[in-house]
Formats: C-alpha cells, sequence, structure tokens
C-alpha cells in the first residue's frame, strides 16, 4: 500500500491511509525526498492519523524524512499523531527529537504559511 | 449470616461465590494450605470421630463462649440486640458443627470465607476475633480431656486435628479482612485520582491541568492520556500543567512529567509547566534532573499570559470598569 503524495502550493501532503509495511515507508521516505527536489517544495506535512500504532521503525522512518527533506530544503511538519500513539512514543524513548509536530493538516499548513520565504 | 443494620437484622444472602474468585481461592491454593498445615487424612477421621461428641457439647460450649463474649464491653457491643444474639448462636452452632463434619473442600472455605467478611462488615477487631477463638479452643479443649479421661493422648491427637482446621480458618477469615479493607484502598484511590486531574479549557485553543497531590506512574499515565485526549477533543495548542499542587517532586516524578510535555508536543501542542516553588526547583537542580526541554514559567498566572501570547491574546484592561 503506497502512500499518495499531494502537491499543494509550495507544500507536499503525503496522507498516510492504512498500516505500512516497512518496504512502504522506505518507499515513502525515498519518494518525499526526489518530490521536494523536482517540486521546489518548501513544507511537507506528513498525516499520520488513521495509525493506532507505531513501531520503532515508522518512527525512525519519520525522523529520518523531516531531516533528509530539511538537507533538501523543505521543512517537514509531522500531523495527528493519536494520543495512544504519542504516549507510546514518549515511554519507548522515540519521541522525535526535532521534528516538528502539530494537530492536523490545517494546523501544519498555517505554520508553512507563516515560516519566513513562503508564497 | 446476620448483621446489626440501624438497629434491624438483616440476613446476608448465602454464599458469595464471587468472593472466592475474586480472592484467588482455588482448589490447588486450599491443597496447598491444607498440606502446608500437614491437614491430611487422619486429621479428618480423628474430627469425624468426635462428631457426635461435639453434637452433645455443642450448647453448653457455645452457651459458655457467648457467656465470656458478654462479660467483655469491646465484643458484647455487637450483641446488643437479643435478636441478634439468638441469630448469632444458631450460626455459631452450625459454624461448630461444621467443624467436625468432614469435607473440607472449596464449599467449606466458601462458608469461612463469608464469616469472615460479615466479622469485617460489623467491624469486629481481629484481636476480638483471635481472642474470643483462643478461649473457644479452650472450653473444647476441656471437653476433649473430660471425654478421653482414659486415652489422654488420644484427646491430645484429636485437638492437634481440631488446632490445624482452626488455624486454616483463621487463615481465610484474616484473608478476608485484608482483602475487604485492600479493596476498599483500591476503590478509594481511585476516586482520588478521578477527582484530582482535570483538564480545563480557559481560552480557544488553550488547556489547564492543575496537578494536585502524589503522581506515581499509573497517575501520570492516566493525566498524560487525559491531556492528550482534551489536546485532540478542544484542538488544544497551548497546554499549561500547574505543580504547584504537588507534594513532592524527585527525578521520578520530574520524568513523568518530561515525558508528558513531550507526549503534547508530539501531538502539536507546546506545555507551559508553572508553579514550581523555589524549594522543588533547588531539589531539581540539585538531582540534576534536567528540565532543559520543558517550558516552565514561575506562577500559573506568567504561564497564562506567555500561553496567550503565543496564541496571539492580548488582554486589555478596559477603561470604563470599575476603578
Amino acid at each position: 500500500m503506497s502512500v499518495p503524495i499531494l502537491k499543494q502550493g509550495p507544500n507536499l501532503i503525503a496522507s498516510i491511509q492504512s498500516a505500512l509495511s516497512d518496504e512502504d515507508l522506505i518507499r515513502l521516505r525515498d519518494n518525499l525526498a526526489a518530490q521536494v527536489g523536482q517540486y521546489r517544495s518548501k513544507g511537507v506535512v506528513v498525516d499520520v492519523s488513521p495509525l493506532d500504532v507505531m513501531d520503532s521503525f515508522a518512527i525512525r522512518t519519520l525522523r529520518d524524512i523531516a531531516h533528509t527533506t530539511k538537507l533538501r530544503g523543505a521543512h517537514t511538519i509531522v500531523v495527528g499523531i493519536q494520543p495512544e500513539v504519542a504516549f507510546a512514543m514518549v515511554q519507548l524513548g522515540l519521541a522525535l527529537e526535532g521534528v516538528a509536530t502539530a494537530l492536523d493538516l490545517e494546523e501544519a499548513l498555517s505554520t508553512l504559511g507563516a515560516l519566513p520565504g513562503a508564497a | 449470616m446476620a448483621t446489626l443494620v440501624n438497629g434491624q437484622v438483616r440476613v446476608e444472602s448465602q454464599l458469595d461465590a464471587t468472593l472466592l474468585q475474586a480472592m484467588g481461592m482455588t482448589e490447588e491454593e486450599l491443597a496447598h494450605r491444607k498440606e502446608f498445615l500437614q491437614f491430611d487424612q487422619p486429621d479428618e477421621q480423628n474430627l469425624a470421630s468426635i462428631s457426635d461428641l461435639a453434637e452433645s457439647y455443642a450448647d453448653p460450649v457455645i452457651d459458655a463462649f457467648y457467656r465470656h463474649l458478654l462479660s467483655h464491653p469491646e465484643s458484647r457491643r455487637f450483641f446488643e440486640d437479643s435478636r441478634v444474639l439468638e441469630h448469632v448462636k444458631r450460626m455459631q452452632r452450625r459454624y461448630f458443627l461444621r467443624l467436625t463434619q468432614g469435607h473440607y473442600d472449596m464449599a467449606y472455605v466458601q462458608d469461612r470465607l463469608n464469616i469472615g467478611a460479615v466479622h469485617e462488615r460489623i467491624g469486629l477487631p481481629i484481636k476480638t476475633y483471635l481472642g474470643a477463638y483462643a478461649f473457644y479452643l479452650r472450653l473444647v479443649a476441656q471437653r476433649l480431656s473430660e471425654a478421653f479421661q482414659a486415652k489422654p493422648e488420644r484427646a491430645m491427637e484429636i485437638f492437634l486435628s481440631l488446632k490445624k482446621l482452626v488455624y486454616l480458618d483463621m487463615g481465610l477469615a484474616i484473608d478476608t479482612y485484608m482483602f475487604s479493607r485492600e479493596r476498599t484502598i483500591g476503590l478509594q484511590q481511585e476516586a482520588i485520582r478521578e477527582l484530582s486531574t482535570p483538564v480545563l479549557q480557559v481560552r480557544d485553543r488553550l488547556l489547564i491541568l492543575p496537578i494536585i497531590g502524589v503522581i506515581d506512574s499509573s497517575r501520570a499515565r492516566q493525566l498524560t492520556v487525559q491531556l492528550l485526549q482534551a489536546i485532540r477533543v478542544n484542538r488544544a495548542k497551548v497546554v499549561v500543567i500547574d505543580i504547584t499542587g504537588v507534594a513532592a517532586v524527585d527525578s521520578r516524578v520530574a520524568n513523568h512529567l518530561v515525558q508528558t510535555v513531550e507526549a503534547t508536543r508530539l501531538m502539536g501542542a507546546t506545555s507551559i509547566v508553572t508553579g514550581l516553588s523555589s524549594e522543588v526547583a533547588q531539589t531539581l537542580v540539585t538531582l540534576g534532573v534536567d528540565l532543559g526541554k520543558v517550558f516552565t514559567v514561575g506562577d500559573l498566572q506568567g504561564g497564562i499570559e506567555e500561553a496567550e501570547r503565543l496564541l496571539g491574546f492580548r488582554v486589555v484592561a478596559d477603561d470604563s470598569g470599575p476603578a
């Protein structure tokens, strides 16, 4: 199950629909890294709200996405982390250090819109 | 079973099977206890052999027993109503005879647990229970030595068997006491927890979590989950966590706080922790707890003002208001 990546103005929106395998996650990371360059995007939003479980690989991949896109010039925001997932992540000590988060897509887009250099 | 409630005799429903289950009393557990007491076949036979004898001296023993109980104020107060006394005597007779009737199985255990539960409910202290039992055993010992005057060693044998069974009974009764108290404590803890963690919305997208009392792992978990859900429901952007009312803050509590703050960040909210007293702040520094990731403001007022600033609110005094 691959993740659709939508282009919205200067931003890319990756909307995860269901539980993902490790391969899907790697493909998502690669696609985002490629498309950020291709569309010269300024922001990336990854919506994880349908996930009620996240394993350490998924969390690490999210962090990798944020850091990779950063190197390619785009700011990544992870949105929609469920309360139970957030608590589990903190307990596991995988708290997405250095990655921006927001409640939902709307919130993330307004944050990206307020960044310097946003269209 | 009968207890005195508001001056009326209330007859309790018989066997409470859930009690047995909740206390983890199983066939294996019973076998375990018997084995530890070394209560086995010969003991059962010994007890069965005095079944008729017990029947014959049950009434005088029980009468003497209650004379003893009524002569002491600490036990007398449980039998002030004569109807209760009559009922209890009948129950006591049944209890007494049951000791020598064999079949010390789960039904027996249940019966004994129920008796313990009644004692606990009427507030009979354990010391009174044990004291009464000691008196009871002494009466029985006298009767036995009279009955077996020719064979004192036989009397001793039977008495020892009885003693094992009585200790089994006492163990069960005391377990019910402990179980009831633990259950009460558990219920109270739950009630206190629920009472003390309200998540309040003070402005659009601004929540306050005043924490009062003691933070342990289970409470930290519960209040974090509650806060995260409130963030979701209220679409909160800023949360002010006030710990003025937290009794003691050590590295464990601080760690819970850091986890709560990180979890709220994952939900996209900013947390402000307020109410760290000077003692608490000094303790944390002395302990070397790293609260670098936590946004702290001195008091709740400052926290709310900071939160309003983050949210873009500006509070302006109204000149037309009361001076």
